[in-house]
């Protein structure tokens, strides 16, 4: 009873980010709504940790699975991959390596005008 | 013949018995390129061609997997609940490294898509590549993408980050821990967060955080832009 109550509540939650969605369309996809829905019911205490723990263990623990079907539909679009395959794999790698060089150093830099201000 | 393949039934076990496999060899080989979603994808596709299995057929339980793709990013929320404590303490140093890298992140991938000439579906389905998949999934569909190449796009940068984090880390010097798990975290997602957490446990929490966070940002400007 304890795993249904908790699909309950996540399932409700998605459900009723749906319904938000539908309201004011174009704004946010369902799935964020959700997210911002799910923190701010924990954060408010609406929601307690205990109320989703296993469910939300379990989706987040096993979160590539539920992606298999949808990269497996990669074999509808073999013709995109191979036409662009070197382009794609230059962009994964450049992007992946600026955005870990920006990242850390805007992390360094506000952190030394933290410390400068604490000073 | 084909009507076997007709019952979701089957969608399903294919994907659990290939992800397990892909697990199992994960662990085996404890290297980031056995990722378990790719051996799991390459398994599955390569199981539909070789019987000659219709997607359609496969996908009656692919649809079902599916539907639990919005909980599953929901429950980002809950990550990043548990750690309240650290975002509270160090919100300015993650707001600032997030937004910095979702942008440089997003404008690099859009800057070599036109350098390339590639067109606009396919520069619109790689512009949210550094975020986890669900998050990149829900920007790019509503815009006109072509989900599976954000999927594998995605996939590919977290395993990319979970390779060269350590390299990068002593490349451009990264001594401070909040900073390397932030970089990791906002470069490569949920794949390069289990490196992090092999790296150290400061590391693997922002990194965690990282995610959710640029989740969010990620979304935020890609209606600023108008994706």
């Amino acid at each position: 009873m304890k795993i249904i109550k908790q699909i309950g509540i996540i399932f409700s939650v998605c459900w009723i980010s749906v319904v938000i969605e539908k309201i004011f369309p174009g704004v946010f996809p369902a799935s964020i709504i959700g997210m911002i829905l799910l923190f701010l019911c924990l954060a408010v205490g609406i929601l307690k940790i205990e109320h989703i723990q296993e469910k939300s263990d379990f989706l987040l623990e096993n979160m590539a699975f539920f992606f298999i079907p949808a990269g497996v539909s990669i074999i509808n679009y073999t013709d995109i991959l191979k036409n662009a395959l070197v382009q794609l794999i230059v962009i994964c790698v450049v992007s992946t390596v600026v955005t870990f060089a920006v990242t850390a150093y805007t992390v360094r830099f506000t952190m030394y005008l933290l410390r400068k201000k604490k000073k | 013949m084909k009507e076997l393949f007709e019952s979701p039934y089957f969608g399903v076990a294919l994907s659990v018995i290939t992800f397990g496999i892909g697990v199992k060899l994960n662990r085996k080989l404890k290297t980031p390129v056995c990722n378990p979603l790719i051996i799991a994808i390459v398994l599955t596709s390569g199981v539909l061609v070789i019987f000659d299995i219709p997607y359609e057929s496969y996908n009656k339980g692919g649809e079902i997997i599916n539907m639990f793709l919005a909980p599953a990013t929901a429950c980002l929320a809950v990550a990043i609940y548990t750690k309240r404590q650290i975002l509270k303490e160090y919100w300015l140093p993650i707001l600032a490294g997030c937004s910095a890298g979702s942008a440089a992140s997003m404008a690099s991938v859009y800057g070599m898509c036109r350098l390339f000439g590639l067109d606009d579906s396919l520069a619109v389905s790689l512009i949210p590549k550094s975020v986890t998949t669900p998050i990149a999934v829900s920007i790019a569909e509503p815009a006109g993408g072509v989900v599976p190449i954000t999927v594998v796009a995605v996939i590919g940068t977290g395993i990319l980050g979970g390779i060269f984090a350590p390299f990068l880390i002593k490349f451009f010097r990264v001594s401070d821990p909040v900073a390397a798990g932030l970089a990791i975290g906002a470069s490569s997602h949920a794949v390069g967060t289990s490196k992090a957490i092999e790296i150290g446990e400061v590391e693997g929490a922002m990194s965690g955080l990282a995610i959710g966070i640029c989740g969010i940002i990620t979304v935020l400007f890609s209606l600023l832009i108008h994706l």
